[in-house]
C-alpha cells in the first residue's frame, strides 16, 4: 500500500480483506467509513469485536456457540430433549430454528467428514453425539447434515456407529416450495421422485 | 448435424476470427503453424470441453494477449441440428477467485448459462489425429480417456457418473493414505468402518462405468469388425476386449447364480447394474489390507484395460504398425456410425492430417466411408492427395497466420 496511507489504516484494511466475501476495494471502503463514522460507533465495533471471542464459547452439551454454558436451548426446559437434531455448523442451526417447527435439541458437529481435507470423524464432535446417545431419554436423532458427498459420509457414519441404540431419521431430500417441476435440476427431482410417499387424505 | 459458423477471440492464433461453414467437406491446407490445427481445437473444445493437446486451459489463449491484467479467450459456434439451430459460447477467462487469479471456464447455450457438464453433447464430433495411431499400443488411461469422451458425448448419465466416481475415488484414497499412516505409526490395523460409505459410492457409479463401456465396446467391436475385414481383407479377425479393474475370478462360484470360474472377468458387465455393484464391493472390502498398505484404491474403472485382438492375438503387443493404422481407422468409422445411431444425426468429423498417415487404399476407403456425414474438416498440408479421392467437391480453405483465406 502507498506511503500515503498511515500504517493503522492499512492495517486494518488488511483484515478485513482476510474475512470471506472481502476484497481490498471493499476493505478499504469500510475502513474509510470507520474513520469518518461517529467514535462511539467505531468503538462499538471493536468492542463487539472483542466480546465475540471473550464471551463465546461452545456448549459443552451440543457444542453451539453460546455465551452461557449450557446454551439457552439446552436450558429450556420446553425443549424436548428426547429429540436431537444433528448439524454441521452453528448457521445451520438458525437455519431450523427459523422454521419455528423444531421443539428438539441440537448437536453440532463442527464440519463433515472430508478425508483430503484431512476432517475424519475424530476431528468432529461425533464422539460427544454417542455419549449424549447413551443416555436413557434420548429417543430420535435427525440427521441434518448437508446433501452432498461429505454430508451423506458424516450421516452414514453416524448411523453406523449408532444403529440399534436409538431412532435414527434422515432429513428428506426433495422440492424446495413453490418449486415448478420444470425448473427443478434432475438430480433433485430424481431424489424426490424416490423419497415419494403415500397420500393420505387426513 | 453441422457448424454454420465459427468465431474465435484470442484462441491460439487466432487474434479474431468470423467464418461461415458451409456442410460438406472443408478442406485446410497450408503450412506448418498457420492454426489449421488450432481450428480443429477450438471445436472439438467446444464438444468436449478439453483439448487434446494440452492439459491447461491457460494454453489455449493466445500467447499475445497472455500479458494483459485479465486475458480471455472466447469461442462461438452456430450449430444447425436436428433439433433446430444452437449457440454454444465458451468463455475462457482470467478471473479473481476468493485471493487467487484462475482461469475460469463460462458455458452459455443459447444465451443461458450452463454447466460444464451440459456442454457435452451439445457439439458432437469425432477426432482423428495422427497420435490416435498410438491408441492400439500406447498407454491403457489413453484407451479409458478415449471411452470416456465417447461416452459422454452421447450419454449424460455416464458423464455424471464420471464425475462423481472421480471424485469419492479421490476422497476413498485421502482416507487410504491416512489409515496407511495410521497403521505404520501405531503398529495396528485400524479400522475400516469408515470405508465402508465411500465403497457404497464408488461401486454404484463405478457399475455405472463399468456397464456404459462394456456396452459401447460391444457396439463398436460389431462395427469395427465387418469394417475391418473390409479393409484388410477376409483374412483378418478384430475383437475388442474390455477388462474390467477388478478381479472377479476369485469370486465364490455360484454366489451370485452364475459361475464366474467359466466365464472369466469378461462376463462380469453381461450383468445386471446392481449385480456388478455388489460384486464390486465384494472386491473393495478383499482388498482392504492391500489397498491400505498401498494407500491408494488397487481396483476399479481407473485400471480398466481395453484390448485389441487380431485372430487372438494382442495387437498391443505383436501387431504390426500397419495393423496399429487399419485397427484405429477402423475403430473412429464405427465410433461415426455409433453415434449417429445414438443420437439420430452423423457427428462433425475431424480429420487431423491423417492423409499423411494412411496409404492411399485406407484413405480412399476413409473418404469413400465418409461420403454421408454432414460436415468434416480436414486438415492437410497437401490438399491435392485428398481431393482426388473426393466423390464429391470440396471446400478449400488456406490457413495462414490465424485468418482463413478463400482460394476458390
Amino acid at each position: 500500500m502507498s506511503k500515503a496511507v498511515p500504517a493503522s489504516v492499512t492495517r486494518l484494511i488488511e483484515e478485513f480483506a482476510r474475512l470471506p466475501g472481502i476484497g481490498t476495494k471493499t476493505a478499504a471502503r469500510l475502513t474509510y467509513y470507520l474513520l469518518r463514522a461517529p467514535d462511539e460507533h467505531t468503538l462499538a465495533l471493536s468492542e463487539a469485536l472483542r466480546d465475540l471471542k471473550t464471551s463465546t464459547r461452545t456448549c459443552s452439551i451440543c457444542h453451539n456457540i453460546t455465551e452461557t454454558d449450557p446454551c439457552a436451548v439446552c436450558a429450556d426446559e420446553n425443549r424436548d430433549a428426547g429429540l436431537i437434531c444433528v448439524v454441521e455448523e452453528p448457521l445451520d442451526v438458525l437455519a431450523i430454528e427459523r422454521t419455528g417447527t423444531f421443539t428438539g435439541r441440537y448437536h453440532v458437529l463442527h464440519g463433515a467428514i472430508n478425508p483430503m481435507e484431512g476432517i475424519g470423524p475424530d476431528q468432529l464432535r461425533i464422539r460427544e453425539l454417542l455419549a449424549r446417545i447413551g443416555t436413557p431419554d434420548v429417543r430420535e436423532i435427525i440427521l441434518a447434515t448437508n446433501v452432498g458427498l461429505e454430508g451423506d459420509a458424516t450421516a452414514m457414519y453416524i448411523y453406523q456407529r449408532a444403529r440399534g441404540k436409538v431412532r435414527i431419521t434422515r432429513l428428506a431430500r426433495g422440492l424446495p416450495v413453490g418449486g415448478d417441476l420444470e425448473y427443478a435440476d434432475s438430480v433433485t427431482l430424481a431424489g424426490a421422485l424416490d423419497g415419494r410417499r403415500e397420500m393420505d387424505g387426513d | 448435424m453441422h457448424i454454420t459458423h465459427l468465431s474465435l477471440t484470442n484462441f491460439r492464433n487466432y487474434a479474431r476470427l468470423e467464418q461461415s461453414f458451409p456442410d460438406g467437406v472443408i478442406i485446410l491446407y497450408g503450412n506448418n503453424a498457420q492454426g489449421k490445427t488450432s481450428l480443429l481445437e477450438s471445436i472439438y473444445y467446444m464438444a468436449t470441453s478439453r483439448s487434446p493437446y494440452t492439459q491447461s486451459d491457460r494454453q489455449l489463449i493466445s500467447w499475445l494477449v497472455l500479458g494483459d491484467p485479465l486475458p480471455f479467450a472466447r469461442l462461438v459456434a452456430e450449430i444447425s441440428t436436428a433439433e433446430g439451430l444452437k449457440r454454444v459460447e465458451v468463455t475462457l477467462a482470467k478471473k479473481l477467485v476468493g485471493k487467487s487469479y484462475r482461469f475460469v471456464k463460462e458455458i452459455r447455450v443459447n444465451g443461458l448459462p450452463r454447466k460444464v457438464m451440459d456442454l457435452l453433447g451439445q457439439i458432437r464430433v469425432v477426432l482423428f489425429l495422427p497420435q490416435d495411431m498410438a491408441l492400439v499400443e500406447g498407454s491403457p488411461s489413453e484407451r479409458r480417456r478415449y471411452l470416456n469422451i465417447t461416452l459422454c458425448q452421447t450419454n449424460p448419465d455416464y458423464c455424471r457418473a464420471l464425475n462423481q466416481y472421480e471424485k469419492v475415488l479421490k476422497q476413498r484414497n485421502a482416507l487410504l493414505k491416512q489409515l496407511q499412516e495410521n497403521d505404520q505409526r501405531r503398529g495396528r490395523r485400524s479400522d475400516t468402518s469408515q470405508l465402508a460409505f465411500w465403497d457404497e459410492k464408488l461401486a454404484a457409479h463405478g457399475a455405472c462405468l463399468i456397464a456404459g463401456r462394456f456396452r459401447l465396446v460391444k457396439e463398436l467391436e460389431t462395427r469395427a469388425q465387418a469394417i475391418h475385414r473390409d479393409l484388410s481383407g477376409q483374412d483378418e479377425n478384430l475383437r475388442m476386449r474390455y477388462e474390467p479393474g477388478f478381479d472377479v475370478t476369485d469370486q465364490p462360484s455360484g454366489q451370485m447364480g452364475f459361475s464366474t470360474g467359466d466365464l472369466g472377468a469378461s462376463a462380469l458387465p453381461q450383468l445386471p447394474q446392481e449385480e456388478i455393484t455388489s460384486l464390486f464391493i465384494d472386491s473393495l472390502r478383499k482388498n482392504y489390507a492391500l489397498d491400505i498398505s498401498r494407500g491408494i484404491t488397487t481396483i476399479g474403472p481407473q485400471r480398466d484395460e481395453l484390448r485389441f485382438l487380431i485372430n487372438g492375438y494382442d495387437l498391443g503387443i505383436y501387431g504390426s504398425r500397419g495393423q496399429g493404422r487399419t485397427t484405429v481407422l477402423a475403430l473412429k468409422l464405427a465410433e461415426l456410425t455409433w453415434m449417429e445411431e445414438q443420437t439420430g444425426e452423423p457427428p462433425i468429423l475431424l480429420l487431423d492430417e491423417v492423409a499423411a498417415e494412411l496409404d492411399p487404399h485406407r484413405r480412399g476407403y476413409l473418404l469413400e466411408r465418409i461420403d454421408n456425414v454432414r460436415q468434416v474438416l480436414m486438415t492437410t498440408a497437401e490438399p491435392a492427395l485428398l481431393e482426388d479421392m473426393l466423390h464429391v467437391g470440396a471446400t478449400r480453405w488456406r490457413v495462414k497466420a490465424g485468418a482463413i483465406e478463400h482460394t476458390d
